[in-house]
């Protein structure tokens, strides 16, 4: 869990993000017909209602990657801890039907463990 | 979503309360549910007398079904106004930009007055048709508009999440 500094920290660098942070939604903005894989470092991270979210930065790309809710990733095994900026992360999800650079995640790959964040 | 926005909003998705909101694992779906639960008692209040009003159990007094329901439509507010602001500090900027959450507070303002004007008018002489006789055209005109918006209401709450 952040502390309230870290937060702080966090909002301040959210504020000089070159990616917009678009409004939350169910799976129905993502194009499931596009199933893509990507592997990259965690460049931020947030373990937040409604969802989580990793920055994930993958050659020439920074891409906003939605999670699922934290209270379905503590009980599924991934905990706040794992989701560490600087650490590998492979997602498998779709991208966003309007919003560049954004897709859901279908599932994390972390430290060789996967979890089903749907 | 951390929330990037600046001025006012921005500085209310900054309060402990909105980061509590964000961060704290079970706070968010508590405030949820406590959200929940009192708009369905508000709502259901409201839906159960203007079905009366439409003529619907003819037989029960308009008076006795306001003196019963009213008190806990009042009471749902202090669960709901609290819980619902929660939810919008925490992304403050998102939702003042939501087309759905502007209508949403739209439909409600329409609906409080909807139940002010009902209250300040036809509702005054309700002893003439309190019991066993059909309510004033305007009675039900402001039962027709009643459901209508509180159903707008529920439906911009739920939409507000997919915009």
């Amino acid at each position: 869990m952040l502390t309230r500094r870290a937060a702080a920290i966090a909002l301040v660098l959210h504020g000089v993000g070159v990616v917009p942070v678009g409004a939350h939604h169910g799976w129905s903005g993502y194009d499931a017909t596009k199933e893509m894989t990507l592997t990259g470092t965690i460049k931020e991270a947030g373990y937040e209602h409604p969802h989580g979210h990793v920055r994930l930065e993958v050659p020439g790309r920074l891409w906003l990657v939605v999670l699922a809710p934290p209270t379905r990733m503590e009980s599924r095994g991934l905990p706040a801890a794992k989701l560490r900026v600087g650490g590998k992360a492979t997602v498998v999800g779709y991208p966003h039907r309007s919003n560049e650079d954004e897709m859901r995640a279908e599932r994390i790959t972390i430290e060789g463990a996967t979890v089903e964040l749907r | 979503m951390t929330p990037t926005g600046a001025g006012f909003t921005g500085w209310l998705e900054a309060t402990a309360a909105a980061t509590a909101m964000r961060q704290s694992l079970w706070l968010y779906p508590i405030v949820e549910i406590l959200h929940i639960i009192g708009f369905v008692i508000l709502v259901g209040s409201a839906a159960m007398f203007d079905l009366r009003l439409l003529g619907l159990s003819r037989q029960l007094p308009v008076t006795g079904m306001e003196r019963h329901l009213l008190p806990w439509a009042r009471a749902s507010v202090l669960l709901i106004v609290p819980t619902g602001g929660l939810m919008f500090v925490a992304h403050a900027t998102e939702f003042a930009g939501n087309p759905a959450f502007r209508l949403k507070l739209l439909f409600l303002v329409l609906a409080g007055l909807n139940a002010a004007v009902f209250h300040l008018r036809p509702f005054r002489q309700v002893a003439g048709w309190d019991r066993g006789a059909p309510a004033p055209l305007q009675a039900r005109l402001a039962a027709c508009l009643s459901l209508a918006l509180w159903t707008g209401v529920i439906a911009c709450g739920r939409l507000l999440a997919y915009f």
